[in-house]
């Protein structure tokens, strides 16, 4: 009797310890989630891509009109000591 | 410079600085929500981009006619523009696509077709910067290729399976959507033409800057 009484407890805890774990288990998904019902820690956010964008093409055009700008500037100088030498009837 | 420069100057300028405040007025849309305002300057991006590689393409080919260095001028300043305005739209169309199809990039024929292009105009850039003397017209001929892939990059949705939006979205757009858009692509137009008259002004003053370096040889 002891002997029966003792598989039982350890059969009721197997049992017992079974349904905790398929108790915390997630459920099988076997349908599509449209994006915006996954859950928060899910999704991929919006706003970084956004601003990272935005910024990208702000930087790209600043670096490139100021390019521009030192690019004219230089020659522009280059130009103005050149035309400044002839008139003196000096050479470069 | 011509007189129309520093007033379309100053108004792009504005323009450029009033467009977040439009943008973020814009309706939101509804399956992708906030990404989707990328699209905003994406579009004008790839647009300019396009109008670039044809500008391109078009004085490349009055360079070989006509031999005019003007021609060939014109030629490399949107070129240049095309590497600018490709870079802006092959970085912000994945920055998008990761949230709006779950991934940065897929080898469908726009995408394909537009860093192919790309590519174009930056080789047409390296054979101009160290081909030496001569490469001007077989840069031209490289020109027309890139100008060749616009109609197909264009019409490359509307033929191909592709995730990527069709051609028929723009026309269709309400007015909450469509007057940010096409603000933007106004903005992205004007700034182009602005680059493309300063790039050439380098050009110019070059130019310049190379006679008289013959002159002077010349005299002494």
């Amino acid at each position: 009797m002891k002997t029966l009484t003792r598989w039982f407890a350890v059969v009721s805890a197997w049992v017992l310890w079974g349904l905790t774990l398929a108790a915390q288990q997630p459920t099988q998904q076997d349908e599509f989630v449209p994006i915006d019902q996954l859950p928060p820690q899910e999704q991929l956010a919006a706003a970084p891509l956004l601003i990272g964008a935005y910024a990208f093409v702000m930087v790209v055009l600043f670096f490139y009109v100021h390019s521009l700008a030192r690019r004219l500037t230089s020659v522009q100088r280059e130009l103005d000591r050149l035309d400044t030498t002839m008139k003196q009837g000096g050479s470069a | 410079m011509p007189k129309w420069f520093s007033p379309a100057a100053i108004l792009c300028g504005a323009m450029f600085a009033l467009s977040p405040f439009v943008i973020a007025s814009a309706a939101y849309e509804s399956t992708m929500g906030l990404v989707q305002k990328i699209f905003y300057y994406h579009m004008p991006s790839a647009w300019v981009f396009l109008i670039g590689a044809v500008v391109c393409g078009i004085a490349s080919v009055r360079y070989l006619a006509t031999g005019d260095p003007r021609h060939d001028r014109t030629a490399l300043a949107a070129g240049e523009l095309v590497v600018v305005f490709g870079l802006l739209t092959l970085v912000t169309g994945p920055l998008w696509a990761r949230k709006a199809w779950g991934t940065f990039w897929i080898w469908d024929a726009r995408t394909t077709s537009s860093l192919v292009s790309w590519m174009i105009a930056c080789a047409y850039l390296i054979l101009r910067r160290y081909g030496g003397p001569g490469s001007e017209k077989l840069a031209a001929a490289l020109a027309l290729f890139g100008m060749a892939n616009v109609p197909f990059i264009y019409i490359s949705v509307n033929y191909w399976r592709t995730i990527h939006p069709a051609t028929t979205v723009v026309p269709r757009l309400p007015f909450t959507m469509g007057f940010p858009l096409w603000f933007c692509v106004v903005t992205f137009v004007l700034l182009f033409i602005i680059l493309l008259k300063l790039r050439v002004r380098v050009e110019e003053q070059r130019a310049r800057l190379d006679a008289l370096y013959l002159a002077l040889d010349e005299r002494s």
